[in-house]
């Protein structure tokens, strides 16, 4: 694996060489844990055939976090079940990435009960937010394409003794501004009275 | 479901006649002879329904209770605080009976009926769990649901609703490891030894996150070398306070809900729900929204039983089948996708009817399924019931009678793999299934094998109902015309003043349905799914209760899995077809 100084705002999210080997690398070597299941049936669905996760190198699901580089949290994250997944991801090894999946996962979406934890980063750092109840395959997979991007071009100290110690992380602009020109483009919506 | 006036009298006559005025009856809406009757006798009584009355009603249906302090509309019920509801089905009557128990807040305990069905146990645990209730002589009464360390019983109506109500959440370590403690499997508790014959036993974890648990559910393994001693199913990690949030949501806003309990189900949720509901407002769906509902139904049984079908060939090491089966499921989504614009938790169904009318073009896509899908189900056959590994795994794995899968209260696919052909679409035609040719699968041994044969036969049949909407779709509205149908239709809105304001107030607040109690019970994609609502009058509900099977048959496991060795503990698991949120709502 290669390790580069340069800095994010100088390469930005055009990948230099050095870069685009460290994601190649990065990119054969996601290996997922799953976690709740609601939104697994969804995320399991991406793996199959129409949707094929495997094209973008990440179909290896580890049933243990200490193989796994990503967790994704598939499902509402309840009180009860909070101190698990809060288990899991310290097993998981440095460095690691987590996938919340879900409205539930996200802020608690529609269940503003007693028993579920109103998103999962009340307690666990996330780094890409897939919105849908539940989210379709697509989405799963372009929030990890999208996770993708940014450890391709994330920056992580060289060594303990050397430069900062902080992992410096691309810009993650909202996508909703970036897809807001091509969204306004549809002026035509196909009527729903039709198949 | 609905009893008829003779025989609920008849029933009544038995009752009083064995405890005499002990007994007081009360009239509901969905017409299920109801009973009151003193804690000490409950037992007496659940006992004689059970063994000593001709026709017995043999199954504990469901076990629940009600918070009454804040009712209003009492209509002759006793004033007391908490009551006890237990709901029976015998097979031979074809009817439903309901006992209710009065308690005072004081005195919150009763007999447990542990010694009369098995069954009661996980039952009488959410009840002490959620409301406080203790039941006497119940041989390990703790929490079920929620985690041990939680404060307070979270139906009681004095325990906050939302999450937001009760500070923001925090996981600082030694909170963590407290947790983690209370999670903690004791074997003493239990009542198991950690050894036998100078050897000890190992106890296994697995879960709550497990690949092989299809979700979050933990069980605790006591085993002698490879061979299961003994099995304790372990749920609550999906608990997401469905009954409690019907207690806020409007009728009509309820609905999204009940989609994510069977989340394979889809809009089948909807329908056992809106049975109940549409019961309360005495609403008659009319026939091409009927038609409509059964049309959706089958095929989202279809959709679940083909990933009940995919996974549990992979549990069994097949890797291929899943592949498949999800692949079909795709184009079953295409058409749910182009009539309702979702795919798995659609919502569609309304109070009185449908969201929509069906789109132009509808009969071509169900053409194109139901011609695509037999072909892909006799490749099936090949592949994996007939696979000589996958019947090795299976066959002689985990079975069970019929009158032990009634004791357990098992219904759907699993109750029939044993034999007894108890369709409740035949038997207590809903939605007018009594209009539909189908055949009833069955088997005989009712083991893991005999439950796959009944789910890929089932597939057949749905088939075959959805051809016959097609081939039969009436015409008319797709929505009732009753005052409490919800989102009104709105023709008539911009003419008269009477129809807008019913309209906004529909719309806006939400129906109020008539007070009352209903129990609506539909042949769910996993068994049995039944919603029991009581209405005060307002426009939310007084109390839901989710009746799911896959809480009664997971509750099995522990006596399923006894001397079988790890494997087969995964296959009976997957021959179940059970969802997590549908246990632990």
């Amino acid at each position: 694996m290669k390790w580069s100084l340069t800095r994010p705002e100088v390469t930005g999210l055009v990948a230099t060489p050095d870069a685009e080997a460290f994601e190649q690398t990065v990119r054969r070597s996601v290996v997922l844990s799953r976690l709740e299941d609601l939104v697994y049936v969804e995320m399991a669905t991406s793996i199959t055939s129409k949707f094929d996760l495997s094209r973008f190198g990440s179909e290896v699901i580890r049933g243990t976090p200490r193989e796994a580089d990503l967790m994704v949290v598939a499902g509402t994250v309840f009180t009860k079940m909070a101190p698990i997944v809060q288990r899991l991801y310290e097993q998981m090894m440095e460095p690691r990435w987590v996938i919340s999946m879900g409205s539930c996962a996200n802020s608690g979406g529609m269940y503003d009960i007693y028993s579920v934890v109103q998103g999962v980063d009340k307690f666990l750092p996330v780094d890409v937010y897939v919105p849908g109840c539940p989210p379709r395959p697509e989405a799963f997979l372009e929030g990890l394409l999208l996770l993708r991007n940014v450890v391709g071009t994330e920056q992580r100290p060289l060594s303990w003794v050397v430069g900062s110690q902080e992992t410096v992380r691309a810009p993650m602009p909202s996508l909703r501004d970036l897809m807001r020109p091509s969204r306004q483009k549809a002026t035509v919506l196909r009527e729903p009275d039709e198949v | 479901m609905i009893a008829a006036p003779t025989i609920a009298d008849k029933i009544s006559e038995q009752i009083t006649g064995r405890l005499g005025s002990a007994v007081v009856p009360q009239a509901t809406v969905d017409r299920i002879p109801t009973f009151w009757v003193s804690k000490d006798r409950a037992p007496a009584l659940l006992r004689f329904l059970k063994e000593g009355i001709d026709q017995p009603y043999k199954m504990l249906y469901d076990l629940s209770a009600i918070d009454e302090r804040m009712r209003v509309h009492r209509d002759g019920q006793p004033s007391i605080d908490f009551t006890v509801v237990y709901h029976l089905l015998s097979f031979d009557r074809n009817e439903y009976v309901r006992i209710k128990v009065a308690l005072a807040e004081g005195r919150l305990s009763l007999p447990s009926i542990t010694s009369i069905w098995p069954a009661a146990d996980w039952y009488e645990r959410e009840v002490f769990d959620m409301f406080g209730i203790v039941f006497d002589g119940h041989p390990h009464l703790e929490r079920l649901l929620m985690p041990k360390t939680w404060v307070g019983h979270p139906l009681r109506k004095e325990h906050p609703s939302r999450a937001t109500e009760m500070g923001p959440y925090r996981l600082p370590p030694d909170k963590e490891v407290a947790e983690q403690e209370a999670l903690r499997f004791h074997p003493e508790e239990w009542g198991m030894s950690r050894e036998r014959d100078g050897s000890d036993f190992i106890f296994l974890n697995v879960g709550p996150q497990h690949p092989g648990t299809h979700g979050v559910l933990r069980i605790a393994l006591q085993l002698d070398g490879e061979e299961v001693v003994d099995a304790i199913p372990q749920i609550g990690f999906h608990h997401r306070g469905a009954e409690k949030m019907g207690e806020r949501q409007s009728w009509h806003s309820y609905i999204p809900y009940t989609d994510r309990i069977d989340y394979l189900g889809g809009v089948m949720n909807n329908l056992a729900y809106l049975t109940a509901v549409e019961t309360l407002a005495g609403i008659r769906v009319p026939p091409r929204a009927q038609v409509i509902r059964v049309m959706l139904a089958e095929l989202f049984r279809i959709i679940s039983h083909l990933v009940w079908y995919g996974t549990f060939a992979q549990d069994l090491g097949q890797m291929s089948p899943v592949f498949f089966t999800f692949n079909d499921r795709e184009r079953a989504f295409g058409i749910v996708e182009a009539i309702t614009g979702a795919r798995m938790h659609p919502a569609w169904f309304r109070i009185g009817g449908v969201a929509a009318d069906l789109p132009r073009g509808w009969e071509n896509l169900f053409r194109d399924f139901i011609e695509y899908l037999p072909p892909r189900l006799k490749e099936y056959d090949l592949t994996v019931m007939r696979n000589r590994i996958f019947q090795a795994r299976t066959k002689g794995i985990g079975g069970l009678t019929v009158n032990e899968a009634i004791e357990w209260g098992m219904t759907g696919p699993n109750l029939r793999a044993c034999g007894f052909d108890w369709d409740f679409r035949k038997r207590q035609p809903y939605s007018g299934y009594d209009q539909f040719q189908f055949d009833i699968p069955t088997a005989q041994s009712g083991d893991c094998y005999d439950r796959a044969v009944v789910r890929v036969e089932e597939m057949r049949q749905s088939l075959r109902i959805i051809e016959q909407c097609m081939d039969n779709m009436p015409e008319g509205p797709y929505k009732s015309d009753h005052p409490l149908a919800t989102p009104p239709v709105k023709d008539r809105t911009m003419h008269d003043i009477e129809t807008l304001i019913t309209h906004f107030v529909n719309v806006s607040w939400g129906p109020v349905m008539p007070v009352g109690e209903a129990l609506g019970a539909i042949e769910g994609t996993k068994g049995n799914n039944g919603y029991y609502l009581i209405s005060d009058g307002s426009t939310v509900s007084y109390r839901t209760r989710i009746r799911t099977p896959s809480f009664a048959h997971i509750q099995t496991l522990r006596w399923l899995s006894r001397g079988l060795m790890i494997p087969d503990v995964v296959v009976n698991l997957g021959s179940l077809d059970f969802v997590l949120a549908d246990i632990d709502r």
